[in-house]
């Protein structure tokens, strides 16, 4: 799951970074406002963690900005304004949850997991598709109720898949889902991603929609 | 041995008393006055009581003036019978009233009035010749009688006054009373008030010599609850400074904890450490800051040489500025004195000297200069550096709690300036911002 962190403070910032990387989101981190607002406009963000009081652009701002442009992604604030009424603004401002500093990295990545599972409207923690659960809270996938091994992008394409289930997605959304920046990506990684997860997991699981992209169907079971 | 100060006796009573005690004497002068006056007009009465006897006893035969018919003389008033006459022929009595005594009344042979000693008594005499020439009429009267009439005229006089006295006192005490009462209540409410309210007192209906306490007491509310303001929004402030550093090292901790590599888990190590030590430095800044608001204005502080303080202030930054490639050049051609405290002066260089590294780029100069004070200057100390300085805008925010360059990358509090300007506030020195003509980036002095 990629994930957009505004950070200004150094220590903070690489700690969260690392610490979300660990639980397997992939971290774009900017330091100010303005490229806050830069990068969420661009939408290939499940999730984004803002930070307040960033310079250049107020956190406040940020998020103002990006729900009147209509940018749903779920947006957690982190700040170390803890005042009630400070919290009861930033929710009003767009905001779909509130973390006081200092945090829990395991409570922070649980509560990226929750928005993201509810933006894409999602009850049930564990995603399904025929034989198949992906576990987000624990990471794993099961097949017929029989652990998988697979990759962290493997891993991260099914999520995607499984969280638009009923939706094709584009070999460019799903790239731009997977990879950070930097990332360095061969033109047929998502088809070759496609190909190991069908060989791990069941040819009849991912569709391909032909000139468009790849869907998984929405379990009707 | 030590005797507990006598507690000041209130308003009220001592009002009572001056004003009973001035009362009391009134009355007394006024009695003692009157006691006078009544002597003086009595007196005057009586002795033409006594005249006036004199001048019947002289109208009477002589013969006429047994002592059966004196006996039998009508009493004409209660005091009557105190009057006493004696007519004399030389130097033998002829005739006296019965309660006359045998010797005469006084030496006196000329007609007048005469106090005079007779019988053992004191005696008021009215002296006159008779009819004949040779005999003498002494018509007298008991002092001790006159004395009687006077004190009962007075006493007569006197005793309405002696009832009405309490009621004074009562009425005083009410009034006393009621004067002080604005007094009163203002105690009251002042006693009355929480902690934390320092909303002003109503001057509504406080008489004019009450309002001047009444407005001092405002005026001090107001200074305190600004102080009180200002120091909740320091706390809060505090609090939230703190978090940041805080959360980075709970984070970095966290990260620690759930490394698989060696490697990450050493870098995250590491950055626990450095948040701790910048935790460190941030409450070490803010204790200087508290203690420096807590400080009045020094007066008369001790001078002191900021030329040996700089050295001993760059040789302990040395080693930070060694690990950046910097250089910190000193220029102190003597002694130069500042009127601070030896601590202050050594936390107003630190900090001078510590935020020019820390916003200096690596490799870059830092030159501390102080300049010993010459006739019609004063010593001053200034620190520049070669980094990229201050825009205008940002020169005119330093010094605000917390602020803080953004972008630097640097992990300051932004309270090092503050703790600068408030010590040189606190002892009438100059800070002076601009940007340095000879190594480029910002040039601090603070001078007398």
């Amino acid at each position: 799951m990629r994930i957009l962190l505004a950070e200004d403070d150094e220590l903070l910032g690489s700690g969260l970074r690392a610490g979300l990387a660990q639980h397997g989101f992939q971290v774009d981190w900017v330091r100010d406002g303005v490229a806050a607002e830069r990068e969420l406009a661009t939408g290939a963000y499940q999730a984004a963690v803002l930070d307040l009081g960033l310079p250049r652009q107020d956190g406040m701002d940020v998020l103002q900005h990006a729900r009147a442009r209509r940018i749903a992604t779920p947006v957690l604030v982190l700040t170390a304004r803890d005042a009630v009424p400070a919290r009861i603004a930033g929710l009003d401002a767009g905001a779909d949850d509130y973390l006081v500093k200092p945090v829990d990295l395991h409570e922070l990545a649980a509560r990226l997991r929750a928005l993201v599972r509810r933006a894409h409207g999602q009850s049930e923690t564990r995603l399904t598709a025929g034989n198949v659960v992906l576990d987000p809270a624990a990471h794993q996938v099961l097949r017929e109720g029989q652990p998988v091994e697979l990759s962290n992008r493997e891993y991260d394409l099914l999520h995607a898949l499984l969280l638009n289930a009923g939706r094709v997605l584009s070999r460019e959304q799903l790239e731009q889902r997977l990879y950070q920046w930097g990332s360095e990506i061969n033109s047929n990684a998502v088809e070759v991603h496609i190909y190991h997860l069908r060989r791990k997991l069941g040819s009849a699981l991912i569709e391909t929609v032909r000139g468009v992209g790849y869907r998984i169907t929405r379990d009707t079971a | 041995m030590n005797t507990p100060p006598r507690a000041p006796r209130s308003l009220q009573t001592r009002l009572l008393l001056a004003v009973l005690t001035l009362g009391l004497v009134a009355w007394a002068s006024a009695a003692v006055l009157a006691w006078h006056e009544a002597q003086d007009e009595v007196g005057d009465l009586l002795d033409a009581h006594l005249a006036q006897t004199a001048a019947l006893l002289r109208l009477q035969p002589l013969d006429e003036l047994d002592e059966d018919k004196l006996n039998e003389a009508p009493e004409l008033d209660k005091h009557q019978p105190r009057v006493v006459f004696q007519l004399w022929h030389e130097g033998q009595l002829l005739a006296r009233s019965a309660n006359a005594p045998q010797e005469p009344l006084t030496e006196r042979r000329k007609r007048g009035f005469a106090d005079s000693v007779a019988a053992g008594k004191a005696w008021r005499v009215f002296v006159t010749q008779g009819r004949e020439k040779d005999v003498l009429i002494l018509v007298g009267e008991r002092q001790s009688v006159r004395d009687e009439i006077v004190l009962a005229s007075l006493t007569s006089m006197l005793k309405p006054m002696a009832w009405v006295l309490p009621l004074l006192a009562l009425g005083i005490w009410w009034a006393v009373r009621g004067s002080v009462r604005p007094l009163r209540r203002l105690g009251q409410a002042v006693a009355a008030r929480q902690p934390q309210s320092l909303e002003p007192l109503s001057t509504a209906g406080v008489p004019p010599e009450v309002l001047p306490l009444v407005t001092a007491l405002n005026g001090l509310f107001e200074r305190t609850a600004h102080l009180l303001a200002s120091e909740q929004q320091f706390t809060a402030d505090a609090a939230h400074e703190l978090r940041t550093p805080i959360a980075g090292i709970r984070m970095q901790a966290q990260v620690a904890q759930g490394a698989t590599q060696h490697a990450e888990r050493a870098q995250a190590l590491a950055a626990t450490v450095q948040g701790c030590d910048r935790a460190t430095r941030l409450v070490e800044q803010l204790l200087q800051l508290a203690r420096l608001d807590a400080e009045t204005a020094s007066t008369g502080a001790p001078q002191t040489d900021l030329a040996e303080i700089a050295r001993a202030v760059a040789a302990d930054l040395q080693p930070t500025a060694a690990a950046r490639g910097q250089r910190v050049e000193l220029d102190l051609p003597g002694p130069a004195a500042l009127p601070l405290a030896e601590p202050l002066a050594r936390v107003l260089l630190r900090n001078l000297l510590d935020n020019a590294l820390r916003y200096s780029p690596e490799g870059a100069r830092v030159r501390l200069q102080v300049t010993p004070a010459t006739p019609g200057n004063a010593a001053a100390l200034c620190v520049e550096d070669s980094g990229p300085g201050l825009e205008p805008a940002e020169i005119a925010r330093l010094g605000e709690r917390f602020f803080r360059v953004l972008g630097t990358g640097q992990s300051g509090s932004g309270l090092g300036w503050s703790i600068v300007q408030r010590i040189a506030r606190l002892h009438g020195l100059q800070v002076q911002i601009d940007r340095s003509p000879t190594l480029g980036g910002l040039r601090v002095r603070i001078g007398g």
